[in-house]
């Protein structure tokens, strides 16, 4: 049996964010992926200032984390921070970073795993699975006090999966093809056997008996194992939100970062009822819609039995939050999202009409790089 | 044979088809012989010992050359050169766009790198061949221009042959570049050297590098802008823009051959051009098809054959081996010696070693300097051929061992061989 003890909740200042991006590492001979991660990381002479920079399960990928902030201006600052030395190490070494949830032709059997005893436990474990994981994504932190309010925030959150699928999807290609989803990147996480939204748990004591089941079975030994949609954090004393593709922008990032804190906000203030067995039964159903749809997607509503345009929900909830987002001082980062849902000219489109005129895959990495490698404009002094 | 040939020319007389009894090869037999001669040496030692491919390849030619079994004579190799000197203008070709200034000005460490590296290694052999040897001015500075770049063949294909990826891999390609661009400058300047040594020809003596130079720079910057003129047509990475890319090099090649300009210099010069011309990423994604390697076979086999071997003695061999490791000292101490805030200790090591190789580029080169002075230049330049001869054995193993010791080879899949 394993030791039940780790999964105390650490409580934290409701509402701190915290990001996570995984990013590509791109060759700039022919802008594949590469493998540079660990060359990367060994050649860093950084210290930390703007959060860590950490490996990845394949050599492709780098992941950048903020540190605990209380605004989308901290993240701002950090995410931008990290951007601009990861783009200045990257140039030394002849690679450079981009974003977007998945690389449009990379050959997923030439990635290698990473060096460290979680990546071999890994690719050990789900086999071919670990090299197809070669896709990125954002994850976003949210702080709560309680491990009670954890569960129920994570339950709320749920219902708003579609809406942050569609805000940040960036992965209409894999394989060089075009996929004709706007998000492909969820596809290759369904895969997982602890993937899809979190079982009907109603606080953290059934959470942690929860957790005691899947140990005692082997299912799994921590949270890490749990691929969940969005899962409670116990050492960060938070909520994540895992279900965006990483944007092509750090922008964007802030963006939904400032979407997520003022959602998240709403939620804890106004309790709206949550039943996690009525959203189950239109979870995966409205997440492929997201995926494949994106802004033009049906969701199903089970509490009311109707189909709510995902278009058109988000502009409502937009007119929701708006207060929130003024209290906390992340309105201009909701608008943009705003124009950018009544636009629906998102990443994933971005990235067709870029195809579509380079003629080629390359020259669109090639363009995705560039984008990303803009400072932000959130960051203060940018 | 003599038996054939009766009955080949009694025959003759009654079947009017019948040619004349084949004096030689023909060139297509005799490289499909070359080819599959070096193949099954390569896979075989490969197989067996895990030994790299090309030095496979090179015994072969080393066996069947007319220092040891003496199957392929100097007549039978002039034959297969213009093969040879395709297979390694494309390489050369593909180097030569390894030379990327964009990365140099990001990283202007590795610029130092590289000059250290290639100074040291040049101050180092000119210093053995003159001191040690005894050579003349002249013959050490060929010497030292001709041994102090790596082997850009050599280095390519085993990165590729492995599908190494990573900092030791890339550093060792640019490294090598640049110390071939470096060579190739130094190479022109020693043969107005040498023409002022061996002749007192001082027309020559200026002219000779301009000639090279000039050429090698005009053909290979034309053709690059021609090559990527007609690419621009054609889509990006398509299988025309692939025909394209051979057709023009194989242009610059025979226009080479025709001016008497040095395939490998105008071939990568070709490269560089190339790599810095084609703004608009025209032919950037496109690289040479995998049929290359057939040419490469045929490459290193006649390299093989080309090494003096019969003229090994102890006296000889002592020389070699000590250039090899005068060498060998100073790359690896050009690279440890910079680039501390860049990379690792463990890793520049790496490079330092991956960058030992030395054979064709310096066996063609050695060949361009004998045809013009060929009753002195036997003697002259038999320490660099030497070196390189042993060092084509040693040299595919120890770049192997720094991309494989690096962790950047691709690690095989369970029951398959690469």
């Amino acid at each position: 049996m394993s030791d039940l003890s780790k999964l105390n909740f650490t409580s934290s200042r409701p509402l701190t964010l915290g990001v996570e991006l995984e990013l590509q590492l791109v060759s700039l001979r022919d802008f594949d992926l590469t493998r540079a991660a660990t060359d990367l990381l060994s050649g860093l002479r950084y210290d930390d200032r703007f959060g860590e920079v950490k490996l990845e399960i394949t050599e492709s990928m780098i992941e950048i984390n903020s540190r605990p902030r209380i605004d989308v201006t901290g993240i701002a600052i950090d995410l931008d921070g990290l951007r601009e030395v990861l783009v200045t190490y990257c140039q030394r070494n002849n690679i450079a970073i981009c974003g977007g949830g998945t690389h449009p032709f990379h050959h997923w059997p030439e990635r290698r795993i990473c060096p460290g005893e979680r990546f071999a436990f890994l690719n050990e474990r789900y086999g071919y699975l670990s090299k197809q994981f070669t896709v990125f994504g954002q994850h976003i932190h949210i702080g709560v006090s309680s491990g009670d309010d954890a569960i129920w925030l994570t339950h709320a959150l749920n219902r708003y999966v579609p809406h942050f699928v569609a805000l940040s999807a960036s992965s209409p290609f894999m394989d060089m093809t075009d996929t004709g989803f706007e998000s492909a990147r969820l596809n290759a996480v369904s895969a997982f056997p602890l993937s899809g939204q979190a079982p009907d748990i109603s606080d953290w004591s059934a959470f942690v008996d929860h957790m005691g089941i899947l140990q005692s079975c082997g299912v799994a030994e921590s949270i890490k194992d749990l691929y969940w949609d969005v899962r409670p954090k116990p050492e960060y004393g938070t909520v994540e939100v895992r279900v965006c593709d990483t944007p092509l922008s750090v922008d964007r990032a802030v963006e939904l970062a400032a979407f997520a804190q003022s959602l998240a906000r709403y939620l804890l203030r106004e309790r709206p009822p949550v039943v996690p067995a009525m959203q189950t039964l239109v979870a995966r159903y409205n997440k492929f819609q997201a995926c494949r749809f994106g802004f033009k997607a049906e969701l199903a509503d089970p509490i009311r039995r109707c189909v709510e345009p995902l278009g058109q929900t988000l502009q409502d909830l937009f007119d929701t939050l708006a207060q929130d987002a003024d209290d906390l001082g992340c309105r201009r980062q909701l608008e943009q999202l705003r124009v950018l849902a009544h636009s629906q000219y998102g990443d994933s489109v971005w990235l067709r009409e870029t195809a579509k005129a380079a003629g080629n895959f390359h020259d669109l990495t090639r363009a995705a790089t560039e984008r990303f490698s803009r400072p932000s404009r959130y960051r203060p002094h940018a | 044979m003599m038996p054939v040939r009766q009955a080949w020319e009694a025959l003759q007389d009654r079947l009017v088809f019948l040619p004349p009894f084949p004096e030689q090869l023909d060139p297509l037999a005799l490289f499909a012989l070359l080819l599959v001669g070096g193949l099954l040496a390569g896979e075989t030692l490969f197989r067996t010992i895990g030994l790299s491919r090309i030095v496979g390849y090179v015994l072969a030619g080393a066996l069947a050359g007319p220092g040891l079994l003496g199957w392929l004579d100097r007549e039978t190799l002039s034959m297969a050169k213009p093969v040879a000197d395709a297979a390694l203008g494309l390489l050369l070709l593909e180097t030569g766009r390894h030379l990327d200034l964009g990365w140099l000005r990001a990283n202007r460490t590795l610029l130092g790198c590289a000059m250290g590296e290639a100074g040291l290694a040049f101050a180092a052999i000119f210093a053995f061949a003159f001191f040690a040897v005894g050579l003349s001015l002249g013959w050490s500075a060929a010497t030292a221009a001709i041994t102090m770049a790596s082997a850009p063949a050599v280095v390519l294909l085993t990165a590729e042959e492995n599908r190494a990826q990573g900092q030791v891999t890339q550093r060792t390609l640019l490294l090598t570049a640049i110390n071939c661009a470096l060579s190739f400058v130094v190479f022109a300047v020693v043969l107005g050297v040498v023409h002022a040594e061996q002749s007192g020809d001082w027309l020559n003596a200026l002219a000779h590098p301009l000639w090279v130079v000039c050429g090698g720079i005009g053909i290979g910057m034309l053709c690059a802008r021609l090559a990527l003129t007609i690419a621009a047509r054609q889509a990006k990475g398509s299988v025309t823009q692939v025909f394209i890319f051979v057709a023009v090099a194989l242009l610059a090649i025979g226009v080479a051959r025709m001016l008497g300009v040095p395939v490998f210099l105008c071939l990568f010069m070709m490269g560089a051009a190339l790599n810095l011309a084609d703004r608009n990423k025209v032919l950037a994604y496109t690289g040479l098809p995998q049929g290359h390697w057939i040419l490469a076979i045929v490459l290193f086999v006649v390299t093989g054959a080309m090494l003096p071997l019969d003229d090994l003695n102890w006296v000889t061999s002592f020389q070699a081996v000590g250039l090899i490791g005068v060498r060998g000292v100073a790359k690896f101490a050009g690279v440890m010696m910079t680039g501390r805030q860049d990379l690792s200790v463990a890793k520049r090591r790496l490079v330092g070693i991956g960058i030992q190789p030395l054979s064709a580029t310096a066996i063609f080169m050695a060949a361009e300097l004998a045809s013009i002075y060929p009753e002195v230049s036997s003697q002259a330049l038999l320490l660099p051929l030497l070196a390189a001869a042993l060092m084509e054995f040693a040299g595919p193993q120890m770049c192997k061992y720094a991309l494989s010791k690096a962790g950047e080879t691709e690690p095989l899949p369970v029951g398959r061989n690469r």
